[in-house]
């Protein structure tokens, strides 16, 4: 039977500090029963020191490896659960909400709108059209002039 | 020793900003110990591969939540043990069957090889709370405050299942030793 002070098991599996262990030591040397107690403890754990570790059979998987990786039927839901599909759900519900929750919607008068808004649009870039052309042919002849002005000039030959 | 543990330190880093191919090479380093642990805890080794597989996946999906990477081992260890107290709570009627108390070899001149096997025997016949306790403190190397930390419950516990480990597999040992011997 060992001392109750010392913990020997606390000493074999390194547990005890070098003044815990000082003190353990000291009394181990004097006395018979701890030395026994402490011996079959060694003898124990040096059983124990025998199993060998054994290897890892097949290697872990990586996170990277392609068995992580989705299969084509969860892609899906996993697209479904991303911020992305929120957004998008969330810009769709509100397109929908504006075009039928606005008051006195009414396909005939939208008709109405878009004609007239296509009249104006048209109606403003044949305007523009004229505007350009007019501008073209007045720059267009004003060139003409001086060209015959300067033939004139030069040659003094008429062209008519 | 300590250049491995300030590399890991920057693995850990590197794998809680997302660098997969930092986790792998922790991975790789761990991978060993944890199956060992894991092998003599759930005493099959299928199992104990299976488990190591989720192991790792579950550390890899919780990493950003590991606050201290020095402590990386001991979180580690700890998703280990959840997952195969889960794996034997799961078994538990098929493993009270398998584990019924095997005889000690006890020939007079024991061989490595059955001496091993001696140590298996005995080990097996310790609880599982007992056998984890061994596991960590005598193959793995944890001191009792972490032990603690990977069970998840006081120190005063932890010493009394090994303590208790240690003396039954003692008194199983120690007689067989001295006989082999002899």
């Amino acid at each position: 039977m060992s001392c109750s002070q010392f913990d020997w098991k606390a000493y074999a599996l390194g547990e005890l500090n070098a003044t815990e262990r000082g003190a353990a030591e000291g009394h181990a040397a004097t006395c018979a029963a701890c030395r026994e107690e402490l011996a079959g403890l060694r003898l124990t754990l040096d059983a124990m020191s025998t199993l060998r570790e054994e290897e890892v059979p097949r290697r872990i998987a990586f996170v990277s490896d392609k068995v992580f990786e989705p299969r084509w039927w969860q892609r899906p839901a996993q697209w479904m659960t991303s911020p992305t599909f929120a957004a998008a759900m969330l810009i769709a519900a509100a397109i929908l909400v504006h075009a039928f929750a606005r008051p006195g919607a009414d396909p005939a008068a939208i008709d109405a709108q878009v004609n007239s808004a296509v009249t104006k649009a048209v109606a403003t870039i044949e305007a523009r059209h004229e505007q350009e052309a007019a501008e073209w042919n007045a720059a267009y002849t004003l060139l003409n002039k001086q060209f015959l002005q300067v033939y004139k000039q030069t040659s003094g030959l008429s062209l008519q | 020793m300590i250049f491995r543990e300030v590399e890991d330190l920057d693995l850990i880093a590197k794998a809680k900003r997302g660098d997969v191919e930092a986790y792998n090479l922790l991975v790789s380093r761990w991978e060993k110990r944890v199956f060992n642990y894991l092998l003599r805890l759930v005493a099959n080794r299928e199992d104990a591969m299976d488990v190591s597989q989720d192991v790792f996946l579950k550390a890899y999906q919780n990493l950003p939540k590991l606050e201290d990477p020095a402590r990386f081992t001991g979180w580690l260890f700890r998703i280990a043990h959840n997952e195969a107290f889960s794996l034997l709570r799961k078994k538990r009627p098929e493993s009270e069957l398998v584990g019924e108390p095997r005889p000690v070899a006890t020939n007079a001149k024991m061989l490595p090889i059955e001496l091993s096997l001696t140590v298996e025997s005995a080990l097996a016949r310790l609880s599982d709370e007992q056998r984890e306790a061994v596991l960590l403190k005598v193959y793995q190397g944890f001191k009792f405050e972490e032990m603690a930390e990977v069970l998840g419950c006081p120190v005063s516990t932890v010493k009394s299942r090994l303590y208790t480990a240690l003396d039954l597999l003692k008194a199983t040992l120690a007689p067989a030793i001295l006989r082999g011997e002899a």
